[in-house]
């Protein structure tokens, strides 16, 4: 499903100092995969995430999606396939204060050309077992509650791709347990994830593990066994 | 992102962030309430400025006053000059007049039975009627013999009417002024209030020649009143009369007149500088508060953009166009300020029935004022969130998530 083709990124902190976030970074990611992205601070895996979300254009190389080179494409076009193809969550979870649980939920469907989105955002709701907190706002919410409603927003307009970008930093660990079974399920349900986390604890939930260090990929190896939890 | 869907949104962030929205509002909210009262008490005034002068002056007309450069008041220079013969004489001298009367006046007791007020005396000739345009609505007017014989009738005004006649019929009855026995054969056409906010309803008429030898006891006239026949022609009028006065009263090339000429089309054009002044000069100070309120609309607007920088990312990430964004903070501000303003229009208006229960105004809303007040909000609004929208669009989704 995903291609990388040699990406590089590079940015201009000052006029003297430019900063490599990634360099040369070749992979491929099939469908259905649960892939996690680890490494130290700096080492580029927020940067990858954000080139493979469309949210960053690469400095090098080629980024194909499904066949299609994504990486040259406008910014019209890059927050459609945003809208469609790609569910974000991050570790802010990054909710609209003062608006309800659903209205957040319903957000990406303004956004999305799609007329028949009637009960689609109470139904991810229903996903991620919040049926019942639909009208909270976030600050009634546990920040496990607040990081189950981004996930049911990522998941509102069937993206094939779910990424998450230190999902669980924000949680404690039961919180932390109950995200990252959500994520296992979606997976096991055929959801493409890729995660990025410097947890290990977190990582261990994927069956794909790609290390990153100053921007190169270090070490790419694929967990048999699933974690039992 | 439908055209809905944008206001919607629009109105949910004016809701999420009200105090924000409140000071956004204020600018517009002020400056448009200033606009819409001014206009529309400025309209209001001129339409009730220009009906008195006709009303009180008419079309036409050249009223003389005695004494320069003011009306009314107390004794001043010159203000026991004017007489009959100079009235006489103008009419006499300076062609193309139709009607002219001479009159004085003074303030006194009015009396009947046990009841009494103070009311404004005229005095007038048979030809008052004619050359003031003004009726009596029950009873009749004196004529020439009543001014000849100086006889003591007298025509009252309604407000002296209900108050020294509660449940009768005034005329016949009589009256006192001062200490003199009048018979009421007449009452005056009601006329409301003049341009001084002086009611001319509590004023008496009596024959000129009965107030001068038996009330005041003076044969100085107050003022006289001229009708042109082509009110086209009352400026050249007026000018003849000032040369025949300035000739009669022996004035000096550096003495100023002991006398004033007023005419219709002179006061029309104090109440022109005025208007000028109301429509012209007070809108733009309105203009100015809502100018001011857009300035500061656009700066708050632009520090909720940094202030949301994450939302904008996030909205970015979920599938937002830097259109999309442009049009939600544009629809944001406009709204706000568009709220405010609409606002202004409705506490602008009710300014304007609540001065009219306080002051001789007349209640036109000026519609046009509502309209400029709206449009011109709109128009700040949306030159208020362009700057704002265009700084929240160019936001890279990965900065702003950062």
């Amino acid at each position: 499903m995903i291609e990388l083709l040699g990406i590089g990124k590079s940015y201009t902190r000052t006029a003297l100092e430019t900063v490599r976030a990634l360099r040369d970074v070749s992979l491929s990611i099939d469908r259905g995969e649960f892939v996690a992205i680890v490494g130290p601070s700096g080492s580029g895996k927020s940067t990858l995430m954000n080139v493979l979300g469309l949210l960053d254009d690469p400095s090098d190389g080629r980024y194909l999606f499904d066949g299609k080179d994504v990486s040259a494409l406008g910014a019209v076009e890059q927050a459609r396939f945003r809208n469609a193809r790609v569910g974000f969550v991050f570790q802010a979870f990054h909710l609209l204060a003062r608006t309800s649980a659903l209205e957040n939920v319903e957000l990406p469907l303004l956004y999305s050309n799609d007329q028949h989105i009637d009960g689609r955002a109470a139904r991810a709701l229903e996903a991620v077992g919040l049926a019942d907190r639909m009208q909270h706002t976030p600050s009634e919410l546990s920040g496990g509650e607040q990081q189950r409603v981004a996930i049911a927003r990522a998941l509102v307009n069937e993206p094939d791709l779910l990424l998450a970008d230190e999902p669980t930093g924000n949680l404690d660990v039961q919180a932390a347990t109950e995200i990252m079974r959500i994520l296992l399920s979606l997976n096991g349900a055929g959801r493409t994830i890729v995660l990025v986390t410097h947890d290990p604890t977190t990582a261990a939930y994927a069956r794909r593990i790609i290390r990153l260090e100053h921007g190169r990929v270090a070490e790419d190896r694929r967990v048999s066994a699933l974690v039992a939890k | 992102m439908t055209a809905r869907h944008v206001m919607v949104q629009a109105l949910r962030s004016m809701h999420r962030y009200k105090l924000r929205t409140f000071f956004m509002m204020l600018g517009s909210f002020v400056g448009v309430a200033a606009l819409t009262f001014v206009v529309s008490v400025a309209q209001g005034s001129v339409s009730g400025l220009v009906r008195m002068v006709k009303q009180t002056v008419g079309d036409g007309g050249i009223v003389i006053a005695a004494g320069g450069s003011r009306i009314g008041g107390g004794a001043h220079a010159g203000a026991m000059r004017l007489t009959i013969d100079d009235a006489a004489a103008v009419a006499h001298e300076v062609p193309g007049i139709d009607a002219w009367d001479s009159q004085a006046e003074l303030r006194e007791t009015i009396r009947h039975g046990d009841v009494t007020t103070m009311a404004r005396v005229l005095g007038g000739s048979e030809r008052w009627s004619r050359a003031w345009g003004r009726r009596v609505s029950r009873g009749e007017t004196f004529g020439a013999a009543a001014v000849a014989g100086a006889s003591r009738d007298a025509l009252i005004g309604e407000t002296v009417a209900r108050r020294i006649f509660p449940n009768a019929d005034p005329v016949g009855g009589e009256i006192h002024i001062g200490a003199v026995p009048f018979r009421v054969i007449g009452v005056l056409e009601s006329f409301g209030t003049d341009m001084h906010g002086t009611d001319r309803d509590n004023e008496i008429v009596v024959p000129l020649t009965t107030l001068m030898r038996r009330l005041s006891n003076r044969d100085a006239i107050t003022a006289a009143k001229f009708v042109a026949s082509d009110p086209a022609q009352q400026d050249d009028v007026a000018a003849a009369m000032r040369r025949v006065l300035r000739a009669r009263h022996k004035l000096d090339r550096d003495q100023t007149n002991d006398f004033m000429v007023l005419t219709s089309s002179g006061m029309l054009r104090n109440v022109g500088v005025f208007e000028r002044i109301a429509l012209l000069y007070v809108p733009l100070v309105g203009g100015v508060v809502l100018l001011v309120g857009g300035i500061v609309a656009a700066t708050l607007m632009l520090a909720s953009v940094n202030e949301r920088v994450a939302e904008i990312g996030l909205r970015r990430a979920v599938g937002a166009r830097p259109d999309d964004i442009r049009r939600q903070f544009l629809a944001e501000t406009a709204a706000t300020v568009v709220v405010g303003g609409v606002g202004g229009v409705v506490v602008g208006l009710l300014g304007v029935q609540l001065a009219a229960t306080r002051f001789p105004l007349e209640t036109t809303v000026s519609w046009a004022a509502v309209g400029i007040s709206i449009v011109s909000s709109i128009v700040v609004g949306l030159l208020a969130g362009v700057v704002p929208a265009h700084r929240a669009a160019r936001l890279r989704p990965a900065d702003a998530l950062r």
